[in-house]
């Protein structure tokens, strides 16, 4: 797999299709059959796949009292309604939940990408007595499960005066081990003469860090960033406790427990889950190719 | 340490520059106190009740002239909304006021996360404890300290789909149910129901409901000569008497089989069945009312629910004001009082959801006497029935889906009455064997 | 919360020279050992604070009666909330669903995913498209997720209800019913990650050298018999991956049942991660709560460990 993620960069996942080249007549003819096939089928499953979000967009888009009357009232409804969209805007938490999943996210991934390139640097490139320790805690850290210390961490936050802050959320994140190593890894390919050339020169390891490593290091930082700020964009169950006032909460905390004045405004409430993965979406349509090999090469599994 | 270094850091570099005290910002980076000058409120009502909270919400911002005076938040009911509660109060951003059952109240008083009500604080609304009917206030008692300001009663009640009542011949002469007492005359009653219905007599929600499955047999339970608690000495003490349990949910179970009510329905359903003129009653808390008075061409009623065995009794809980621990200043908490005070203030607007009101004042009313058919049950609440202590009881508590849970099941009769106690015991002995963990050793 | 599809790697003692300079001298030693642990300390700091004390502290309370309303760790319970957690059936019913759970979404989740993947990967249009159907979910949040199925299986007038009626099936309340709920959330997230295992497999999918298949129709091979005999065979390490990363997220997962049943109807959706919260942040006990914690912990380790060893196996065998 360690290749995997090298050809994956290399090609990109849309690298064209194993088309065969120079086959006999009959193989040809069962090649584009099988071909056809595959392309109906596929996008049979597409279609089926994309049908969840765009009923929830359409019941987004209609009145509460026609989405309350059920699934086919909402797909014969021709309307379309912006009402829920504003109702919410109007109400003002999105706002504010906006704000807490963009700081908490954003901050985050600043520090994790920071610190985690300064650790990979270090074990990639720097021999110091009790590496091979760091080395093998980094490795245990990688399978301890964040969402399981849930209770523990809730404990320490409160113990430090934290909860209810940003950084409640911000802090247990940074140290993602897996962004160590997909640094380490990197750097592990990267030539060094340039380093030498620097070194040569005179230049100090912060130098050498900063102006000839990481400018060699944008898509991984890139992958990196992406992958991290999706993450805690998406973190449900550490913001969930951490994180109990409806003015302070994250998007998907705001979505899973607050109510508001909508109890079965079902056309507010699906509006409201379109708003929460809006900014998703356009990341998605932006980074399209970082996201995937990001994903690809590191896992973002729950 | 962290709160003072990385938290104390950021907060003079982001907060100086972009935003002032009490805003999410600020508070989110430097743990400042969010909306010192206006009211935080939160509450867990849904439907009905919702939709007219809000309206009073609305009566208080009016009052204040400005709809920043008040941030009001809606939580999932239940568990989750009392673990936002106490995980608030922990973090120190509690909301001014919240609403909690008396039966959670309580809990949360015992450990430690409620003011106490004092008469000095009641006295910044202009009450004292003399306002409200004493076994509603006696409700919030811990110890010697009292920690909830009541609102009302609400009693598990009888609804009747009054066109389907009349042609069975259970209306009287003044329009209204007439009284049915005892088992015969119930059983009488349904099965002339059933008779005119084709389907059955009585709804009972029981499928994702096991309050209600709860508050059936809490009850039906209570109406039984010598009843007892069914916990004891703070949820350390399994006290139910096993016998008249047993016998209720017999009772229960043989009502499903004979078809005299529904073996198996959920919430939403058994309303819709009572309002469709498939079932003539309907066991349900009061505040369905609101559903059924925006039934059109429905005309329904509401009574306690009849007294099948020794004695009247019916489930219910109470919903009260609390104030979260936290530090308050004398003008917070003078601003939290007016916020209670001018909710309790709109009673009557409460009391036609359905809730019994607490206050003495408003119960007494001509207004209120003549709310139809608020009046017809407000006895229930002379009646009522809480959940029994420990620290793992109250409304929507893991004791009500664990017992609730086994009820529906003798309901639905995928279980024994005898199965159904032993699952409970069995599952119940945990919570028995462990100390309240909200008690300070 | 994050888990490497790659192995990590080999310490360096074992395999790649740390520093690619023959310097060895003493001034530079010393200088490459500040400069390496200050590098290392903003990142080793939140790793120790947040990583191995919350472990240690978990350890801890769970010896202990510790209360999340009381400060301190309250008395010493000794192995009496392990003994508590083995004797309560609502533990082994959390296991077991969370089994269930593995069970119900790993063999979709393996085969359609692997389906796609060969198929999109054969189609040289609408690749963008394929990817957005089936991956894009997988970026949006859970509570998006939940949202939208709840919505779906509302009993009576939802989506899935009218398109059962629609076939002639009698309508489930899917998240209603007992034995149907873990079903439900199964297909939420199965519509939801399958996006993950899609980009994996379409990664390993560029690895397959192409003479190979070209080798293949030469020999008059159909794309069936490519696929089978090529395709398959050397998607194994992909597919090992996906199912040893399936069961881990599985005992892990939390959102999907907070978000659509919060473990109901009664208790037959309750998983670990819902019961562990609920017995620390419903019923106060810390101490209950983490000595669940530290079972599951346990058992994720177990698993994780065995992956690294088939793993370290494979790469002996390869």
């Amino acid at each position: 797999m360690a290749t995997t993620t090298g050809t994956t960069r290399r090609n990109g996942v849309s690298a064209a299709a194993p088309a065969a080249q120079e086959p006999r007549e009959k193989t040809k003819d069962s090649t584009r059959a099988f071909n056809v096939t595959a392309a109906v089928v596929l996008t049979v499953f597409a279609v089926l796949w994309l049908l969840p979000s765009l009923f929830a967009l359409k019941t987004s888009l209609t009145t509460n009292s026609t989405a309350a009357l059920g699934a086919p009232a909402i797909l014969s409804d021709l309307q379309i309604t912006f009402g829920s969209y504003l109702t919410l805007f109007q109400a003002g938490d999105i706002w504010n939940w906006y704000l807490s999943s963009f700081i908490t996210s954003a901050v985050t991934t600043v520090l994790t990408v920071l610190f985690a390139s300064m650790g990979g640097y270090a074990l990639s490139r720097l021999r110091f007595p009790g590496r091979n320790l760091v080395f093998l805690l980094m490795i245990l850290g990688i399978m301890v499960p964040a969402q399981v210390l849930v209770v523990p961490t809730f404990q320490m936050l409160d113990a430090a005066g934290l909860l209810n802050t940003y950084w409640a959320v911000i802090f247990p994140q940074v140290p993602a081990v897996i962004a160590l190593f997909v640094f380490k890894q990197f750097f592990d390919g990267l030539p060094r003469e340039l380093e030498e050339a620097a070194r040569i020169d005179g230049a100090g390891y912060w130098r050498i860090y900063r102006q000839v490593v990481m400018p060699l290091s944008g898509p991984v930082v890139a992958a990196m960033a992406i992958v991290t700020f999706v993450g805690v964009w998406n973190n449900l169950i550490l913001p969930l406790f951490v994180l109990s006032n409806p003015e302070l909460m994250t998007i998907p905390v705001g979505l899973a427990t607050v109510q508001g004045s909508f109890g079965q405004m079902f056309a507010d409430i699906q509006a409201s889950a379109v708003l929460g993965a809006l900014p998703l979406v356009v990341l998605y349509m932006i980074f399209q190719r970082r996201i995937i090999e990001g994903v690809a090469g590191t896992g973002i599994k729950g | 340490m962290l709160a003072g270094g990385l938290a104390g850091a950021g907060a003079l570099g982001l907060t100086g520059g972009l935003s002032g005290c009490g805003s999410p910002l600020a508070a989110g980076v430097a743990g400042t106190p969010l909306n010192p000058e206006s009211v935080t409120f939160w509450n867990l009502f849904g439907g009905g009740d919702g939709a007219r909270l809000q309206t009073m919400l609305d009566v208080y911002r009016e009052e204040q002239g400005s709809p920043e005076s008040l941030t009001a938040a809606t939580f999932a009911w239940g568990n989750p909304y009392y673990t936002k509660v106490v995980l608030a109060t922990l973090g120190n951003k509690p909301p001014d006021v919240a609403v909690a059952h008396a039966t959670r109240a309580t809990i949360l008083a015992e450990a430690g996360l409620l003011e106490p009500i004092t008469d000095d604080l009641l006295g910044l609304a202009g009450l004292s404890s003399s306002s409200f009917t004493e076994s509603v206030w006696e409700a919030g008692r811990v110890g010697d300290s009292y920690y909830t300001i009541p609102l009302d009663t609400h009693p598990y009640v009888l609804f009747y789909n009054a066109e389907v009542c009349q042609q069975a011949g259970l209306v009287g002469d003044d329009g209204k149910l007439v009284t049915i007492e005892g088992r015969e005359a119930f059983e009488a009653a349904l099965t002339e129901i059933k008779g005119v219905t084709g389907d059955v007599g009585m709804v009972c929600s029981n499928v994702g409901d096991t309050s209600g499955s709860w508050r059936l047999f809490q009850t039906l339970y209570w109406q039984m000569d010598g009843a007892t608690d069914f916990l004891a000495e703070a949820g350390q003490q399994l006290t139910v008497n096993e016998e008249l349990a047993l016998a209720t949910m017999d009772y229960i179970g043989g009502l499903a089989k004979s078809g005299l009510i529904t073996p198996t329905i959920d919430y939403a359903g058994a309303g819709t069945k009572l309002f469709t003129g498939k079932a003539g009653f309907q066991t349900q808390g009061e505040w369905e009312i609101t559903t059924a008075q925006g039934i059109e061409g429905l005309t329904f009623g509401m009574v306690p629910i009849p007294t099948v065995f020794d004695q009247p009794a019916a489930q219910a809980d109470s919903h009260t004001f609390i104030i979260p621990r936290m530090e308050r200043t004398d003008a917070q908490r003078e601003l939290a009082m007016g916020f209670v005070k001018s909710l309790l203030d709109q009673s009557l607007t409460w009391a036609e959801g359905g809730h019994v009101p607490a206050l003495k004042a408003t119960l007494e009313s001509p207004e209120y006497q003549a709310l139809e058919p608020q009046a017809d049950y407000a006895s229930a609440a002379e009646i009522a029935k809480y959940d029994p202590p420990g620290w793992y009881s109250g409304s929507g508590s893991t004791f009500e889906n664990i017992v609730g849970a086994q009820i529906g099941l003798v309901q639905q009769q995928l279980a024994s009455p005898q199965q159904a106690l032993d699952a409970i015991k069995e599952q119940l002995r945990t919570y028995l064997d462990t100390p309240s963990p909200v008690l300070g050793s | 919360m994050t888990t490497l599809t790659t192995p990590p790697p080999v310490p360096p003692s074992a395999a790649t020279r740390p520093d690619g300079s023959p310097d060895t001298g003493t001034r530079v030693k010393t200088r490459d050992a500040r400069a390496g642990w200050l590098f290392l300390a903003p990142f080793a700091f939140f790793y120790a604070l947040f990583l191995i004390v919350p472990t240690l502290y978990m350890l801890i309370t769970s010896f202990f009666n510790t209360s999340l309303v009381r400060p301190g760790l309250g008395s010493f319970a000794g192995f009496a909330n392990y003994a508590e957690m083995f004797g309560r059936a609502d533990f082994w019913s959390a296991m077991w669903h969370t089994l269930q759970f593995t069970l119900y979404t790993t063999p979709p989740l393996v085969v359609l995913a692997f389906v796609f993947a060969v198929l999109a990967n054969r189609l040289k249009r609408g690749q963008w498209f394929y990817r957005l159907a089936f991956f894009l979910p997988f970026v949006l949040p859970s509570a998006t997720i939940g949202l939208i199925w709840v919505f779906i299986f509302t009993p009576g007038t939802g989506l899935w209800p009218t398109v059962q009626g629609w076939l002639g099936m009698e309508p489930t309340a899917v998240l209603a019913d007992p034995s149907w709920a873990m079903v439900g959330i199964a297909i939420a997230t199965v519509w939801w990650t399958i996006g993950f295992n899609f980009v994996l497999y379409l990664a390993g999918l560029q690895d397959i050298p192409r003479e190979l298949y070209e080798a293949a129709a030469v020999d008059g091979a159909s794309p069936w018999q490519q696929i089978r005999s090529i395709t398959l065979p050397l998607l194994s390490r992909t597919t090992t991956l996906v199912v040893l990363l399936q069961i881990i997220a599985s005992l892990k997962i939390f959102d999907q049942v907070y978000l659509m049943t919060q473990g109901g109807p009664g208790i037959s959706t309750q998983v670990a991660l819902t019961q562990i919260a609920a017995i620390g942040f419903t019923d106060n006990r810390i101490g209950a709560a983490s000595a669940f914690s530290v079972l599951l912990f346990i058992v994720i380790i177990a698993i994780a460990l065995i992956r690294q060893l088939f793993e370290r196996n494979q790469d002996r065998s390869a």
